[in-house]
C-alpha cells in the first residue's frame, strides 16, 4: 500500500565547491552533495522534491523559479528607492 | 565661582572623544560587522545566519540604534541576522546590491524591512557619512553575472583620521580583478583591517588583490562548516602578505579600536593566537567525485534529530555526512547532542 507523495520545494542558496546550501521548505539549512542533486543546479533554482515510501526525486522546477525570481526582484526594485546626491549622511 | 568649575569640567569632558569601533562579530560561519561612530552612529555590515544569535550580540554590545544595514550579498549566512536587527532598530536604509535572492530568508528580511519603513538602497559608487567616519561604497562592478550573488558583492571602505579598513563580503576573483582595473591601488590600500573574502574560501582572495589591498591585519570570520573554510591557500596569501590573521572561531568576537587621528587598537574575546598556516600550500590530491545517489541522502540527509537518532548517527559532527545546521541550534558544530 503506497502512501501518497509529498512534495515540497527547496531552495539553492549558494554552491560551496562540491557541496550546495539548500535552504528546506521549514526555512532550516542542509549541506547536500552537489551530486546528489540535479545536474547543473544554479544558486537560486528552486527544486521540486517528491517523496514516496522513502524514496525522494529531485528536479529543478524552471517554471517556479522564474516565477519567483520575478516576484522577488520586482518587491526589491520597488523598495530601492533612488537617492539624490553623492553622499549621505546618517 | 563653583558654576565657573561645575563648567571647566564639563569642558574638559568634551575634550574626549569617544572612538570608532569595529566589531567583528562572532557568528558562527558568516559574516556580520558591527560599525559605531564615535557620536553613536551606527552600521551593520552583513548579520550572520542566526536571527537570536545576532540578538544575543546586539544586546551584548549596547546597541542603542542602527542608522544602515547593509547586505554584502544575499547569501543566507550574511543576511539572516539582518531579520532582528531591522526590527528592532528600524534602520534609515538598507544598502544592497540590487539582485534579489530566492529564499524564504530573504523574503523575509525584505519584509522586515518594508514593516520597518527602512528605504532599501542600491549601492552605487557613493559616500555614507556616519557621523565623522567616512564609508565609501564599493559598488559591483558592471559586467559581473547577474545570477552570482558572490560576483556581486557590497564593497565598503571605512575611513576615520587615518585609519582605513575593507571590507568585501563573498567577492571572487572576477570581481576583485574588476575593481583592480576601475580603483587605482591607491583608493584601496593600504587597509589597518581587512575583512577575509568569503572566509577564507580558495575562490575568495588573490595574491593580486591583496597586493593593492596591503592589509595588515586580516580578520577571518568563521565558524564549524564543511567548507573547508578557512582553506590553507587563502590563510597563506595573508601570511605571504605579512598581515596579523584574527579568526572569529578561535578568538570570538574581534574588536578595533579606532582613536581620532587613526590610531588603533585590536582586542578579541578570547585569548589566544591564531596557529600559523602550513608554510606551503600542500599539492590537493586528486579527490574522487561523490558517488551521485538519487536521493536526498539517506546516509547524509537527517530533517530532524530524531532521525539522526533513530539511524543512530546522533550526536552528527560538522564535517561527518548528515551534519547540518538544522541539527545544530547552538551552532557549536554538534549537532543532536
Amino acid at each position: 500500500m503506497s502512501e501518497q507523495p509529498r512534495v515540497a520545494w527547496w531552495v539553492v542558496d549558494a554552491l560551496e565547491g562540491r557541496l550546495a546550501r539548500v535552504e528546506l521548505e521549514d526555512g532550516q539549512f542542509v549541506d547536500l552533495p552537489l551530486a546528489s542533486l540535479p545536474r547543473g543546479v544554479r544558486e537560486g533554482d528552486v527544486l521540486r522534491m517528491e517523496e514516496q515510501d522513502g524514496d525522494f526525486t529531485l528536479e529543478i522546477d524552471h517554471e517556479e523559479t522564474a516565477r519567483r525570481r520575478g516576484e522577488a526582484q520586482a518587491q526589491l526594485d520597488a523598495l530601492n528607492r533612488p537617492t539624490s546626491g553623492r553622499e549621505i549622511d546618517l | 565661582m563653583r558654576g565657573l568649575f561645575a563648567l571647566g569640567i564639563l569642558t574638559l569632558g568634551l575634550t574626549e572623544a569617544a572612538p570608532l569601533t569595529l566589531r567583528f562579530l562572532d557568528v558562527g560561519q558568516g559574516d556580520a560587522i558591527l560599525i559605531t561612530s564615535p557620536e553613536g552612529k551606527s552600521v551593520l555590515y552583513d548579520g550572520g545566519r542566526s536571527e537570536p544569535r545576532m540578538q544575543t550580540l546586539l544586546r551584548q554590545y549596547g546597541v542603542q540604534s542602527l542608522d544602515l544595514v547593509a547586505a554584502s550579498h544575499g547569501d543566507a549566512d550574511h543576511i539572516t541576522g539582518l531579520i532582528p536587527a531591522v526590527t528592532l532598530y528600524k534602520p534609515r536604509f538598507f544598502l544592497n546590491n540590487g539582485i534579489a535572492a530566492m529564499t524564504q530568508t530573504w523574503q523575509k528580511l525584505i519584509t522586515a524591512t518594508q514593516k520597518a519603513g527602512t528605504q532599501g538602497l542600491l549601492a552605487r559608487d557613493q559616500v555614507i557619512n556616519l557621523g565623522s567616519v567616512k564609508l565609501t561604497v564599493l559598488a559591483p562592478p558592471s559586467g559581473m553575472p547577474k545570477n552570482q550573488q558572490n560576483l556581486n558583492s557590497v564593497g565598503l571602505l571605512v575611513q576615520y583620521g587615518t585609519f582605513r579598513a575593507l571590507l568585501t563580503g563573498d567577492s571572487e576573483k572576477e570581481q576583485t580583478a574588476a575593481w583592480l582595473r576601475k580603483y587605482p591601488a591607491s583608493t584601496l590600500g593600504p587597509v589597518d583591517v581587512y575583512k577575509s573574502i568569503h572566509h577564507g574560501a580558495a575562490n575568495g582572495d588573490t595574491a593580486a588583490w591583496l597586493a593593492a589591498v596591503k592589509p595588515k591585519n586580516v580578520v577571518v570570520s568563521v565558524g564549524p562548516n564543511n567548507y573547508g573554510h578557512p582553506t590553507a591557500s587563502a590563510l597563506n596569501l595573508y601570511q605571504r602578505a605579512g598581515a596579523t590573521v584574527y579568526r572569529t572561531d578561535q578568538q570570538g568576537t574581534v574588536t578595533v579600536t579606532v582613536q581620532p587621528g587613526g590610531k588603533y587598537a585590536i582586542t578579541t574575546e578570547r585569548q589566544g593566537t591564531v596557529r600559523p598556516a602550513p608554510a606551503a600550500t600542500p599539492t590537493p590530491r586528486p579527490q574522487p567525485a561523490p558517488a551521485p545517489v538519487t536521493l536526498p541522502p539517506s546516509s547524509a540527509y537527517y530533517p530532524n534529530c530524531a532521525a539522526a537518532r533513530a539511524a543512530g548517527a546522533a550526536p552528527v559532527r560538522v564535517g561527518q555526512p548528515g551534519y547540518g545546521r538544522h541539527l545544530d541550534r547552538d551552532g557549536d558544530g554538534v549537532g543532536c547532542e
